[in-house]
């Protein structure tokens, strides 16, 4: 249909998914933040002609630098949920006895600079202490503290205003603070530069960092992790005074100047540049470069604003309206922000399956319906949820996965007797025995990993390469679902989806999207790399005994394919069966030399014209509740016997779906066919007519010795 | 002028009226299982419409009418039409007969009046010896009522017989009226397709129903019997305000498979299956979403819902089509659970 054509490249050309995934990445909350510089500096850049020339910046640089030491202090604290008001007084007063221990006093610069960042600490931890332990309210208090180092500034500079001006400062070290460059910005900048990247560094990867991230974030939370709350929180306020102190000291140098409006007002334009940077007030969100870009945009915004003759009334005006809109814009980012994202992440695209064959009860046909499977003897009725795969060991011992995390183990011969076998952690899916007879096992949102036969627990591999295009970090696993193990002993598995979680599985089948991939772990050296990508829920991995292939399902596409992982057709895939009537999922071998592989729902008509109405889809998604919405039909399923060119042997169903309704995975051993379901709460056991009684899946592997 | 805006933006936002919510089942509509549990008094395809007729019990299945004892459930060919009979109403001594193909009998009397291959939904006793007769669609046959639906039809029609046999139409312009109910003057009609009760040349009685209300029985004492066929679900109610989806199914899917409401629990998996209804440990939970339910209401004399009677999403007694009280019991068609069942009326 013409419709379809270009309903297909619309979603080809315009990738919607972008918008979700960039939408869960959390440097997108600077993204407002560095519109606005870009178009503050578009736009004064525009009004001022001389604005970004070399000297310009230079002078720039230094007010930079100076904010930008106060601004990372605020940052911390403001990340750890609180406020300081005081950053101002405490400028001020940093400033002043600077002038008065460098000059009057005639302290070496080294000396007099410690003196002034101590005295900042010690203010600082009287904040921390009244805020910290004895719980006082930041605003008030750091207010309270505003009031009182301000007090002290004036009265000391009525009594040494005219000693102080009339000396001067003349040495190397003090000219190189105030007026050294190097690459043309002021020494403060490099200075507040380095700090912020070392703050960077100290905030994202050290434990004090993620400590005040985490206190920012729920005070309660950080207080049962074991964080200390109080000390955490006072050590915030001390360092928001060092460095306030320390910017004090490079505008000592710069200006040598006293005045009774140093620093004046200076809490609120460095609370501005926190804020529209991007860091929330309420604590908990916020980093390092978001504080560089709002600084950096409120000194543009003030100097230009001075430049083009505004009165310093207007231009307090301008900043504190800014403000006001950053608190708004920050206020209703962070409340819609996760709904904003839920509500664009599944995005459907279109996806269209070859026709439907409708199948019958006539057994005639390939894929005939019939209850073979609803006489399937049950084991464990109500002791396993979810057993996506089962599996035997060469004892007859029936291993299966769970929901809760588990390995459950049913012991031979009569498989009454439930035991744990091992517990993981995540939802068990894909097993396989190796050479040695260690189980390895693919977990839901944990990855690969082998459990050796003395039931020790051992992490295979967890990552993968990361693509190059890719906008998330795809390296992580998500969902690794089945595997299987090469004659050399790599491990070939798939990762279902790499966008959604175990629990929301199936809503991958609602993209309609390639969204899945092939690993190789090897063990020769640990490593993990994607061989096969973009397919649509891979899954079923099973080797062909040519030791060159193996086989894997594409649960939503309704196709078998043949993978070539060596020999000359290396990196080649061929289809198999190319039009499935039902999902498959899981592969496994037959003692016949053909192949069992489960069908864990049906493909129904209306849900496959939706997967070529994404539109559709995608209303369906933001419209109605989860449940309510339309998918593939996991409500009867069975198993089909295939031969490697594709024909259908064999098909057994659970017609009546009481059972069985769908089978996720087979296992043929002694004659039995062993049914698991990732919805049901039993393991079937099926009598195959006429099969080898003798043969084991472990034999057929790895030879006569297991 | 507001109320077309303010409508104009419920659309665009997928509000009011536009939503496609369903309201909760809750009130005299809380579920139960007594639809469930009731005992089934006999096994009969596709049962429609029981009536009472010379003192006899009589049914509806497909081209016949059968006789039914109401005590021993047994069943017996009563007469057997060339059509299927649709609706079925006694007016003492005479039985009227709806058949797809638009005829209409008054015993042996064939109706004039009525417009061609006329849908008759059901049939009502008239307060004056007369008969109430309620054409669903003029677009669509009886066997098309998903189509009817999913086209948003709003064609229906009610007309009044005479006791001699000339039709006139009393009311135009209606969502598919499948159940008629006259009373003190004036005539109460079920608009299925608007899920309400609405008064001729008045006002809608109950609204916002949580399925497709059809046939109104008079109950033993004050009040009717409301069967409502069909649950109302949010995909459905989506799927209809998509109209290029639901135009692409109608001509491409098999109707049986349609994302539409059905009178039967899902038996095909080429049936549409929604998230929350996938079996889970063997069993289908009973407030799984659904497209098919069992639901008998119980109303007042002034058409509030005081009691109801359900079979739930895991149920087997859907598609309630028609009820008869008899005695102390009240005899229940399940078209979708092929089966007429036999209920002990709770005390509201």
């Amino acid at each position: 249909m013409a419709s379809d054509f270009l309903t297909r490249w619309r979603y080809r050309v315009i990738p919607d998914k972008v918008v979700g995934e960039i939408l869960s990445k959390n440097w997108i909350d600077s993204a407002i933040p560095f519109l606005f510089l870009f178009a503050a500096v578009a736009i004064f850049g525009t009004l001022i002609d001389t604005m970004f020339t070399a000297g310009s910046l230079g002078g720039l640089s230094r007010t930079i630098g100076e904010y930008l030491l106060i601004g990372l202090g605020l940052t911390i604290v403001v990340m750890a949920g609180g406020i300081d008001l005081s950053i101002g007084s405490v400028f001020a007063l940093a400033n002043l006895m600077m002038l008065a221990l460098g000059g009057v006093m005639g302290w070496p610069v080294g000396l007099a600079a410690l003196a002034v960042l101590a005295t900042g600490g010690l203010i600082g931890l009287a904040n921390g202490l009244l805020i910290g332990y004895l719980r006082l309210r930041a605003f008030l208090t750091t207010l309270v503290m505003l009031i009182i180092v301000r007090a002290v500034v004036d009265t000391l500079l009525l009594a040494y205003t005219a000693r102080i001006s009339s000396t001067e400062i003349i040495t190397p070290a003090w000219d190189f603070l105030a007026f050294g460059t190097v690459l043309g910005m002021s020494a403060s900048f490099w200075t507040a530069i380095a700090l912020a990247v070392l703050a960077h560094i100290f905030l994202t990867r050290l434990r004090p960092g993620w400590h005040i991230l985490a206190v920012g974030g729920s005070r309660r939370a950080a207080h049962n992790a074991g964080i200390n709350v109080r000390r955490t929180i006072c050590l915030t306020y001390v360092t928001c005074s060092m460095l306030a102190a320390a910017a004090g000291i490079f505008y000592a140098a710069r200006l040598a100047s006293l005045g009774n409006d140093t620093g004046l007002g200076l809490e609120i334009t460095i609370l501005t540049a926190v804020v529209l940077g991007g860091t929330s007030l309420g604590g908990g969100r916020g980093s390092m470069f978001k504080t560089v870009l709002g600084v950096i945009i409120v000194v543009i915004i003030t100097n230009s604003l001075i430049r083009l003759g505004l009165r310093s009334g207007a231009s307090s005006l301008v900043l504190g309206t800014i403000l006001l809109i950053a608190v708004a814009i920050d206020v209703r980012w962070v409340k819609n922000r996760a709904k904003l994202l839920a509500r664009s992440y599944v995005s459907p695209t279109y996806f269209a399956l070859p026709p439907l064959q409708l199948v019958s009860r006539d057994p005639a046909s390939p894929y005939a319906i019939n209850d073979l499977l609803s006489v399937a003897e049950p084991i464990g009725v109500g002791q396993v949820d979810g057993p996506e795969d089962v599996i035997l060991d060469a004892e007859g011992n029936l291993y299966c996965g769970s929901r809760d995390g588990d390995i459950i183990r049913f012991l031979a011969p009569d498989h009454t007797t439930r035991e744990v076998y091992v517990h993981i952690g995540g939802q068990t899916l894909g097993l396989a025995f190796d050479r040695e007879g260690s189980l390895l096992v693919c977990v839901g949102g944990m990855g690969l990993y082998k459990v050796t036969p003395d039931r020790q627990v051992i992490k295979l591999s967890d990552e993968t390469t990361r693509s190059w295009l890719s906008i998330v970090d795809d390296s992580r696993m998500r969902l690794a679902d089945d595997l299987d193990i090469a004659p050399d002993g790599r491990v070939f598995f798939s990762e279902a989806t790499i966008r959604y979680e175990m629990h929301d599985w199936i809503i991958d089948a609602l993209e309609g999207r390639g969204n899945g991939r092939i690993i190789c772990y090897d063990p020769r050296d640990g490593s993990s790399r994607t061989v096969l990508s973009g397919r649509q829920f891979p899954n079923g991995i099973c080797m062909v005994p040519d030791g060159q292939s193996f086989l894997f399902a594409e649960t939503w596409g309704c196709r078998i394919n043949r993978f070539y992982y060596d020999g000359p057709n290396k990196g080649r895939v061929d289809s198999v069966i190319a039009d499935l009537p039902g999902y498959p999922d899981n592969i496994n071998l037959a003692s016949d030399g053909n192949f069992w592989c489960g069908i864990i729902g049906m493909r129904a008509p209306a849900f496959d014209l939706a997967q070529k109405m994404p539109g559709f889809r995608r209303r369906m998604v933001l419209q109605i509740a989860r449940d309510e919405w339309l998918y593939p039909n996991m409500n009867t399923g069975g198993v089909v016997k295939f031969s490697l060119n594709g024909t259908i042997v064999q098909s057994l169903w659970d017609g009546i779906g009481e059972r069985h309704p769908q089978v996720t995975s087979m296992r043929e051993h002694k004659g039995y066919l062993y049914l698991g379901g990732i919805f049901n709460n039993r393991i079937g056991r099926y009598k195959i007519p006429g099969a080898d009684p003798d043969w084991t899946a472990a034999r057929a592997y790895w030879g006569a010795k297991r | 002028m507001m109320a077309w805006l303010s409508d104009r933006i419920d659309r665009f936002r997928g509000r009011g009226a536009h939503a496609p919510t369903v309201p909760p089942m809750d009130g005299a509509l809380r579920p139960n299982t007594r639809l469930e549990d009731a005992a089934v008094l006999a096994r009969i395809n596709a049962p429609d419409n029981l009536v009472l007729h010379q003192g006899g019990v009589l049914v509806s299945s497909g081209a016949v009418v059968h006789a039914l004892d109401p005590v021993t459930g047994v069943v017996s060919d009563w007469r057997r039409f060339d059509a299927p009979v649709t609706a079925l109403c006694s007016l003492g001594d005479r039985l009227a007969v709806a058949l797809a193909d638009g005829r209409l009998m008054l015993g042996d009397q064939a109706v004039t009046g009525l417009p061609d291959r006329a849908c008759m939904t059901a049939l009502s006793a008239g307060e004056n010896g007369g008969l109430i007769v309620c054409i669903g669609s003029a677009e669509s046959g009886p066997a098309d009522w998903k189509r009817d639906l999913l086209k948003r039809g709003a064609t229906g029609s009610v007309w009044s017989v005479t006791a001699d046999g000339v039709a006139t139409q009393i009311a135009g312009r209606l969502a598919w009226p499948s159940g008629a109910a006259a009373a003190q003057g004036t005539i109460t009609v079920a608009e299925s397709w608007r899920h309400r009760l609405t008064q001729l040349g008045g006002k809608p009685v109950v609204t916002d129903l949580p399925g497709y209300p059809a046939r109104l029985i008079p109950a033993a004492g004050d009040g009717w019997w409301m069967c409502v066929f069909a649950p109302r679900n949010q995909l459905i109610e989506l799927v209809l305000r998509e109209a290029a989806y639901r135009d692409r199914m109608m001509a491409e899917v098999d109707q049986k498979w349609w994302v539409a409401p059905t009178l039967s629990p899902a038996t095909s998996f080429y049936e549409p299956m929604q998230g929350g209804a996938i079996r889970t440990h063997g069993i289908i939970k009973p407030w799984a979403p659904t497209r098919s339910y069992g639901l008998l209401v119980r109303l007042d004399a002034a058409f509030r819902p005081i009691a109801s009677y359900h079979s739930r999403a895991d149920g087997r007694f859907h598609g309630i089509t028609s009820a008869l009280p008899f005695g102390d019991r009240v005899l229940v068609a399940s078209r979708g659970g092929n089966a007429i069942l036999s209920l002990q009326e709770a005390q509201p």
